[in-house]
């Protein structure tokens, strides 16, 4: 009796472990919501997931890398090329006379290809010429940068299309109170009705493309490979993985994620530069590492990794709106990433 | 009787011969060598005393961040948050002499005050990444990752936002930039200062040599070659980076050296942003996109360390510095345009890396 009761608490403990990333998640919201007025709210809400688009991308795409022990520094500016080619593109097939969907499609399309090739790259690089992933990252960064600073000129691309940004900053779903509702069109309505906007487009087409690659990895054998390599990379080619396959198709995994993220920002920001995601690499690794991922592969899921996300995403919106310098979400997420590390050595069980 | 086919009867592979191994274990000093003989027909004024000068003078930074690394990258770990923790002692540094400035304290002790609050404060977060990495085994990525966050915040409370700390000494980037020798060709020679009838404005006209960095530079490289190649604690640096396991085994205090070394580290850093203070006459915050970190990593890595341990040298390192610095200012000076600088990093980095791995059994 006695050790069924201590069992079910220790299997309580377990869970609020397992799920700790969750619980602080929760606490944190809760925070910023009794201190802040109008902090838990739709449109507040919203806007977290909204600003943490590419965030949650770039996270998506580290996550891949880091299940299979590596790392990938170069999704930052993996994500700045994809900008820049897909804005230029855009602003040169619409000046061609294509339709302005046309030439939208048309670029991501095309984009998306080309934001494979970095992938290709430091996958062979480090699965045929065996380069550390940190060096072949770190180099590709450096060339992704550059080429894409060479095809900018230092001029951040203009006239885009007004479809894109009506596109990225448009919402899902429009409820008109009373009246109706509309899927991804604004209702034409007076001035000072009020319109309930939910889910804007950029979160859906973001989560829609994580849902998948999470079904990738979780039910497929592909997925299941990518773990085996992580965790034990000799036991994996002797079961007869071609790990160097996985691990290519991996890298492209990542920097398709980016040039996604990439695509996303064009059309939230209307414009396209080198540098747009070069402040993002610390959070996607953060929030891989805080959604309980091992450095050492293995481990890590998308679902933990969209809660850490999440966690550094309403830090900062919650900051912000406080008014505290936003600056202060560095040395936040600098601690909370060591204290989730910490936590893990000692309450090592609480893993999967 | 025809012999039969053996192995070893197959001639020896280039890599593998005398001159093979020469040009292996010392590639990046012959590209560098290499790189300079290209620049010299290329740019003009490239192979001049001043030029290189002026390379080494603008590259004290990252010499100082790359030997801090090379002991870091020797134990088999990686020192993330060298370049913010730079910021944090060059804004803390002015900061602490703007404030101790406005109370009306003299200029030496100003100076004297801040360099030492620079200095010492770049221990702080050097212990505590050692500490985590040593005591609480998380892994050195995301232990210097983590100070990298904290410093960054830190540093821009202390310059107030995106502000660099303005208002100090004028006589600090006079120090910074000074020089030994300052020779009026054929009407003066001076020590530590440009004769007085000279008005700044033509201070082009003198021949200025030995800037004093170099003297910082030298006996930092003297002191830090001596502990990583001559002393106890340079074998135990490479004992652990060689086999963690077989140094507890052999008795040394990895804990406790670790800590050591991630604080070693920390100090360079704070070195090179106290510097960085001297240099600009203004306390600077680092910004994303300078990624000093990764580029002393990649000094590193050229001049022959590998990132999984035991393996590395101060003067290899030194090399790695140089070849980044002089393709930044050969490409600069022969008209390129600056961003295939980074281009030229990236694939130079990997090829590094591609070179090292064909050559397994040299260093």
């Amino acid at each position: 009796m006695n050790t069924l009761v201590a069992q079910r608490k220790r299997n309580t403990l377990g869970t609020i472990g397992r799920n700790w990333v969750l619980v602080f998640l929760v606490l944190e919201f809760g925070y910023f919501a009794i201190l802040t007025r109008g902090f838990a709210s739709l449109n507040i809400v919203q806007m977290i997931l909204f600003y943490g688009t590419e965030v949650f991308l770039l996270a998506t795409a580290e996550l891949f890398v880091i299940i299979t022990g590596g790392i990938d520094l170069s999704v930052g500016y993996v994500l700045g090329f994809a900008t820049v080619i897909s804005s230029k593109l855009m602003v040169v097939f619409a000046s061609r006379g294509l339709s302005p969907l046309g030439a939208i499609v048309t670029s991501i399309l095309i984009t998306l290809c080309v934001g494979l090739i970095p992938g290709f790259v430091n996958g062979v690089l480090v699965a045929k010429l065996r380069v550390p992933p940190f060096i072949a990252t770190f180099s590709m960064l450096g060339v992704c940068q550059g080429v894409s600073e060479l095809l900018m000129q230092g001029i951040p691309a203009k006239n885009l299309p007004p479809l894109a940004g009506t596109i990225g900053n448009g919402h899902f779903l429009y409820i008109v109170p009373g009246s109706g509702i509309s899927f991804m069109q604004r209702p034409d309505v007076a001035r000072g009705v009020r319109v309930i906007e939910i889910i804007p487009n950029a979160v859906v087409f973001a989560l829609v493309f994580i849902a998948i690659f999470a079904f990738i990895l979780t039910k497929t054998r592909f997925g299941q490979h990518i773990y085996a390599i992580g965790g034990n990379i000799d036991a994996a080619s002797r079961a007869g993985i071609d790990v160097k396959k996985h691990i290519i198709g991996v890298y492209m995994i990542s920097s398709f994620f980016a040039s996604l993220a990439g695509i996303i920002y064009v059309m939230k920001y209307i414009t396209g530069k080198a540098d747009a995601g070069a402040a993002s690499l610390l959070d996607a690794i953060a929030a891989v590492v805080i959604g309980g991922a091992s450095m050492f592969g293995g481990s890590g899921t998308v679902w933990r990794t969209i809660l850490g996300c999440l966690v550094i995403a309403t830090l900062e919106t919650g900051l912000r709106m406080r008014g505290t310098p936003t600056f202060d979400k560095y040395i936040l997420v600098g601690v909370i990433l060591i204290f989730t590390v910490v936590i893990e050595r000692f309450f090592p069980d609480f893993k999967r | 009787m025809p012999r039969p086919q053996m192995p070893h009867d197959t001639p020896t592979p280039f890599v593998q011969t005398r001159t093979g191994k020469l040009l292996g274990r010392h590639w990046a000093l012959f590209f560098l060598l290499g790189m300079m003989a290209i620049f010299a027909f290329t740019g003009p004024g490239f192979f001049e005393v001043v030029n290189f000068q002026n390379i080494i003078h603008l590259a004290t930074i990252s010499i100082l961040l790359a030997v801090a690394e090379t002991f870091v990258i020797i134990t088999g770990g990686i020192d993330l948050s060298v370049g913010f923790v730079m910021g944090l002692s060059s804004t803390l540094a002015a900061r602490i002499m703007v404030t101790l400035g406005s109370t009306g304290m003299g200029e030496p002790m100003l100076i004297v005050l801040g360099t030492l609050a620079g200095l010492l404060v770049a221990f702080i977060p050097g212990f505590i990444s050692g500490t985590l990495v040593a005591r609480f085994k998380v892994p050195p990525f995301i232990a210097t990752l983590g100070m990298w966050g904290i410093c960054n915040g830190i540093t821009l409370h202390l310059c107030d936002g995106f502000l660099p700390i303005a208002g100090l000494p004028s006589v600090l980037p006079r120090l910074g930039n000074g020089y030994l020798f300052y020779i009026h060709k054929g009407q003066s020679f001076t020590l530590f200062k440009k004769p007085d009838y000279i008005p700044d404005e033509r201070v082009r006209e003198l021949i200025r040599l030995v800037p004093f960095s170099f003297i910082l530079i030298a006996a930092v490289v003297l002191v830090f070659w001596y502990i990583l190649h001559k002393s106890k604690f340079g074998q135990h640096t490479y004992a652990i980076g060689g086999n963690i396991d077989a140094a507890i085994r052999a008795g040394i205090d990895v804990d406790r050296h670790l800590v050591k070394i991630y604080m070693l580290s920390a100090f360079l850093a704070g070195l090179a942003g106290v510097f960085n203070v001297f240099q600009t006459g203004i306390g600077n915050y680092t910004t994303f996109s300078s990624m000093y970190e990764l580029f002393a990593v990649a000094a590193v890595v050229i001049g022959g360390a590998s990132l999984l341990g035991g393996k590395g040298r101060i003067v290899g390192s030194m090399v790695g510095v140089l070849v980044l610095a002089v393709l930044k200012n050969g490409l600069a000076i022969s008209g390129v345009q600056p961003f295939v600088r980074y281009i030229a990093v990236g694939v130079l980095l990997t090829l590094a890396v591609i070179i090292d791995q064909l050559f397994p059994d040299l260093f």
